[in-house]
């Protein structure tokens, strides 16, 4: 129900961490979601992609991951980022 | 392609603001509890019984959220304590910078006690830090008994369980034993007060609670006196 607002907080995010990487543009972003997190990743996928398609040029791909370590059931992190060079065009 | 590993939660600027709110309320020593639940498993009438039973004088202030509508908060305010209703126009949670938005610019700065009720719903506010102390999930006897392990996520979080309408149990399947063994299998420390907002029953327990969590929490040192202690 709240996987809207989840995927508007991890494009922000990636715009944020894009500002330490000028010259780059994020082409795939990785989440790790944990058993208790309360976030159905089908959903967020699917918001995700909708906000990517309205908001920018360019295709971000999520690749979400499930933390294997039960004492970290509550997590809901922004794990990596990966680029491409687009020689200082950066458009996120 | 290069991959470079970030390794933050997504949450981080709710996180920040959360990480403020606490240190704050931390200062002044006012205890701030996180109430979630299911609508209509008796949020409201919990606070409301809890304001009426506050010893005077308590300073408390109340935070309500709902999708719609400010009934909450008029239901409160008749207890004579600040209330403030949080109408999310649509977001089923509240979130810390809601609860920022709200208590900054309130005349009441010097509270014991800020009680936020959130919106009425077991899954997403519980990934939301609001800056509390300790959440405290109600569970009705109306309910299924099975709802921790179908919501472990808030039983698992949340420091108490009250299992509220107690005064029903007799006209309904509810299975009390198992309700309680389903929260502890998630959270075995989870504690446990059966409440009845009608009758009366277990909410001088409940408020003892109230009392002892909120002695628990005594306000920071200034930092001149926390430095002179060192040994």
């Amino acid at each position: 129900m709240h996987e809207m607002g989840i995927a508007c907080s991890v494009l922000e995010a990636v715009h944020e961490e894009l500002k330490r990487y000028p010259g780059q543009r994020a082409s795939k972003v990785g989440l790790r979601i944990g058993e208790f997190a309360g976030v159905d990743p089908e959903s967020l996928r699917f918001c995700f992609e909708v906000i990517v398609r309205s908001s920018q040029p360019t295709p971000l791909v999520l690749e979400i991951a499930f933390a294997e370590d039960s004492r970290r059931g509550d997590e809901l992190e922004f794990a990596y980022i990966e680029f491409e060079d687009v020689g200082g065009e950066a458009l996120a | 392609m290069n991959r470079v590993a970030v390794e933050k939660s997504v949450l981080s600027e709710n996180n920040r603001i959360a990480a403020e709110l606490r240190e704050a309320l931390r200062a002044t020593g006012a205890l701030a509890l996180n109430f979630i639940s299911s609508p209509g498993s008796g949020k409201t009438a919990l606070l409301e019984k809890t304001l009426e039973l506050l010893p005077r004088p308590t300073s408390a202030v109340v935070l309500t959220g709902d999708i719609q509508t400010d009934n909450d908060a008029q239901r409160l305010r008749r207890y004579g304590y600040p209330v403030q209703q949080i109408t999310t126009g649509g977001a089923c949670h509240l979130d810390a910078a809601m609860v920022e938005d709200h208590l900054r610019g309130w005349p009441e700065q010097d509270f014991e006690f800020l009680l936020i009720e959130n919106v009425g719903n077991l899954v997403c506010p519980t990934t939301y830090d609001l800056g509390e102390d300790a959440k405290v999930v109600v569970l009705s006897v109306t309910e299924g008994e099975d709802k921790p392990l179908k919501y472990p996520g808030i039983f698992r979080k949340a420091e108490l369980m009250i299992l509220n309408k107690m005064d029903l149990l007799p006209y309904v399947p509810f299975r009390l034993d198992l309700a309680r063994e389903n929260a502890r299998r998630i959270h075995p420390e989870i504690e446990i007060i059966e409440t009845s907002c009608t009758t009366g029953a277990g909410l001088r327990q409940w408020m003892s609670w109230l009392a002892d969590r909120a002695r628990k929490k005594v306000p920071a040192a200034p930092l001149a006196e926390a430095a002179t202690s060192q040994p």
